[in-house]
């Protein structure tokens, strides 16, 4: 709908300014815009702007972050990251960490929202519950999962305890499953921001749509897959962006649980930028890093932008 | 109206060297020699009634400088010290140990070369224990004063367990196998280890090289052997055979020595950790039971902790061979608004007999100053039966130690180290792969090899 009225605004807009031929303006004098936006510009250019221009700088720098002398070294931090299986293991962990947290999310907050739209006793206090994980801090959490996932933690316990003992494992101690542990923390603390999203977009659905839906005879199935999951596809591609962006973030859960490890099993581009920073005081390189994180996370927004609106546009 | 701008960029330009200018260390102290206020900051010791304990013994002496210990945990301490320092709102005093810490934070420390010719006179040096000199002097600086020293490359025992399943300190390989068999049989766990954590992994690695070829890992440290030495790869073999053969704990490389390993220990559930002079503090009843608490077991027993020899792990005959360097000295911040009475308490910890001989009783560390000794008639050990012996022979040990803990080490080789160490443990490399990488590590981080 905008796609066509915006044009058309713009357009009737510049008619009399052409028509003046420059001259006096008609209507009301509107007071100029710079006052009003200076506050905000200020902030945004003064702390946002300069900080992605000053750490655009420092990227360039063989730098601790505070000896007085740091050596220009050009573009040999980004080439040396061409070089750094660490960081491409991050890059690898950030992909499948996106793709399933999101899949898995999704699925999970859509059930529950269809769940919850249906007449449900008590849907009042599941609507709390699956939410509360959200407002919990993980540095809260973490050491709970710690301990929930440590070799004589409560899972192993409950493992033996069913006789599954077999399956009992040092879940964060080993590379093979500290990964998907995260996975499973972070689903477990964000499927309650979908879930409200989703629900929140089902509630717009027109209930005639649905009512006719259900006249021309199409059961559950058919009306989620027909009628409401295209209805909530722009919902979809705004949780994609935020998870996209929020992958490439991750940092807080993988640097509580297992900062990292084992052996950078759990290594993201955020653990890794803190990694480099701060402990081994590479300031120039983990600028680097987070300029390409930046420029990463822009043209993830961007791509997902542009497929959402080119499916709408079909 | 162009000028405007202008002026307020210069105004706020100036304000702000202005207000660079007021952090200058030439700020007058707002402290004396005997009193203010020293805020001092510091991973070690690492409970809180330890530091109050010499603060109290300080105050005896000094009773108008109050002094504030704030304890950071050390995996967050490069976090936390850096902007703290950097912003001139940080510690007056603070921690400073040998190798990458004295590297990272010498520029913000003041020369302490004075300070301890005013205190032990021009042959300070002779006074006190050279490997606290060495490891904390970076650019002809004396960079902390060091309080004591620990040393490393033993393992601690539960008196307990070992007693109630007829067992004695391994001193070899198949013995410590031997003994972690009997411990499972009884459901008990063995040996546990934070080997996410570089330093505690770099003990252990240090003692398995000095069971192979005593001196190997300070020579690589310093570039006089590669790290791709057969010795260096047979360590990183051992390694992996103690994760193989199930001395380590399961899940090891997802453990932190504190607080994981250390609880896990100190609550019963292992006989065994790999631990240095500093556990030494809880063979005494006071701090096994403080810790015990702080593991979060409520009305626990206490019970007595045990020295004992790392096992010749390679089977060569070696004994292998303890290192250590000065635990922390203190440095004192050169943003310090505090000084005179930072100077006092820095004074007082490091060099007078009342802060020494407190820092002897804590067992915590062994004193910098020579001829300072723990006085047992005051100490209260858990057993002292069993442990006054093998407790008195461990101090004694490390007054001829000599050998270099991680005072060799930056922050980079360390991370190839762990990197190493836990791609070999996880299976992800072999003892070889994993040699080169470190090799390459070391060299990317500058140290050249002969």
């Amino acid at each position: 709908m905008t796609g066509t009225s915006t044009p058309t605004l713009h357009r009737a807009a510049s008619v009399p300014d052409s028509a003046d031929g420059g001259g006096r303006r008609r209507g009301p004098r509107r007071p100029p815009g710079l006052p009003w936006i200076l506050p905000a510009l200020v902030l945004s250019v003064g702390l946002i702007y300069y900080g992605i221009g000053y750490t655009g700088y420092i990227s360039t720098l063989d730098w601790d972050g505070i000896s007085p002398g740091p050596e220009h070294v050009g573009a040999h931090n980004y080439t040396r990251m061409l070089h750094d299986p660490v960081f491409w293991g991050a890059v690898r962990h950030t992909a499948v960490f996106f793709v399933l947290t999101f899949v898995i999310q999704t699925a999970l907050g859509l059930t529950f929202a269809c769940l919850l739209h249906s007449r449900l006793r008590l849907s009042g206090l599941y609507k709390v519950i699956v939410f509360v994980p959200v407002v919990l801090a993980p540095a809260i959490m973490a050491p709970v999962f710690r301990h929930m996932f440590a070799p004589d933690g409560e899972l192993n316990a409950v493992l033996r305890h069913i006789g599954l003992g077999d399956l009992a494992q040092p879940w964060i101690g080993q590379t093979s499953t500290a990964l998907p542990v995260i996975m499973f923390i972070t689903i477990w603390e964000w499927t309650g921001v979908t879930f409200v999203l989703y629900y929140a977009a089902m509630t717009q659905i027109d209930p005639s749509v649905l009512e006719a839906a259900r006249i021309d005879g199409a059961g559950n199935l058919r009306t989620l897959l027909s009628i409401i999951w295209p209805e909530l596809r722009g919902t979809t591609v705004a949780l994609a962006m935020l998870g996209a962006i929020g992958a490439l973030k991750t940092f807080d859960v993988p640097y509580l649980v297992t900062i990292g490890g084992p052996n950078y099993a759990t290594e993201f581009l955020g653990t890794y930028i803190y990694r480099q920073t701060i402990p081994l005081s590479h300031v120039g390189y983990g600028a680097a890093l987070s300029i390409v994180l930046l420029v990463v996370a822009l043209l993830m927004a961007l791509a997902l932008q542009f497929a959402g609106r080119e499916r709408e546009g079909r | 109206m162009r000028l405007l701008p202008v002026l307020a960029a210069a105004t706020l330009a100036l304000s702000g060297l202005a207000a660079c200018g007021g952090n200058d260390s030439n700020e007058s102290d707002a402290s004396t020699a005997t009193s203010g206020t020293v805020n001092w900051w510091g991973w070690t010791p690492t409970d809180t009634a330890t530091a109050n304990t010499y603060i109290a013994a300080f105050n005896q002496k000094y009773p108008d400088i109050k002094v504030n210990y704030k304890l950071v945990n050390i995996s967050d301490w490069v976090a936390a010290l850096r902007p703290a320092l950097a912003s001139g709102n940080g510690p007056d005093v603070f921690d400073m140990q040998p190798g990458a810490y004295v590297a990272q934070f010498k520029s913000f420390a003041e020369d302490q070369t004075k300070l301890a010719e005013d205190a032990l006179g021009a042959d300070w040096k002779n006074k006190v224990a050279p490997i606290g000199i060495s490891g904390l002097t970076a650019d002809n600086k004396l960079t902390a004063l060091s309080v004591g020293s620990v040393y490393a490359g033993m393992l601690w025992l539960n008196g307990d367990i070992f007693k109630k399943y007829n067992l004695t300190a391994p001193t070899t390989l198949d013995e410590w196998k031997h003994v972690c068999s009997v411990l499972k049989q009884n459901k008990v766990g063995c040996f546990v280890q934070g080997a996410a954590q570089e330093g505690f992994d770099q003990d252990t690695l240090q003692s398995i090289a000095n069971s192979v070829q005593p001196g190997l890992w300070s020579k690589a440290s310093t570039g006089d052997a590669k790290w791709t030495d057969p010795g260096i790869v047979k360590t990183l073999a051992i390694w992996k055979d103690l994760f193989d053969s199930g001395i380590m704990q399961e899940g090891a490389v997802g453990y932190q020595q504190y607080p994981d390993a250390n609880n896990d220990f100190l609550t019963g559930k292992y006989g065994m950790i790999m631990m240095g002079t500093w556990y030494t503090q809880y063979a005494t009843t006071k701090a096994m039971t403080a810790a015990l608490s702080a593991a979060g077991v409520s009305g626990a027993k206490p019970f007595p902790i045990l020295p004992a020899a790392f096992p010749d792990v390679a089977g060569a005959g070696n004994t292998s061979e303890m290192y250590g360097d000065a635990d922390f000295g203190l440095a004192i911040s050169t943003k310090s608004k505090n000084k005179a009475a930072a100077e006092t308490f820095v004074k007082w910890m490091a060099t007078s007999s009342e802060g020494q001989q407190a820092i002897a009783d804590q067992l915590n560390d062994i004193p910098s100053v020579k001829g300072v000794e723990p006085d047992f008639d005051k100490i209260e050990l858990v057993d002292p039966a069993t442990q006054k012996g093998p407790v008195e022979d461990l101090i004694t040990k490390s007054a001829s130690i000599t050998e270099p803990r991680e005072s060799l080490l930056s922050a980079d080789v360390q991370t190839g180290i762990l990197a190493a160490a836990t791609s070999v443990a996880t299976g992800k490399s072999t003892p070889e792969d994993a040699a080169k990488a470190l090799q390459q590590a070391a060299e990317a981080a500058g140290v050249t090899f002969k």
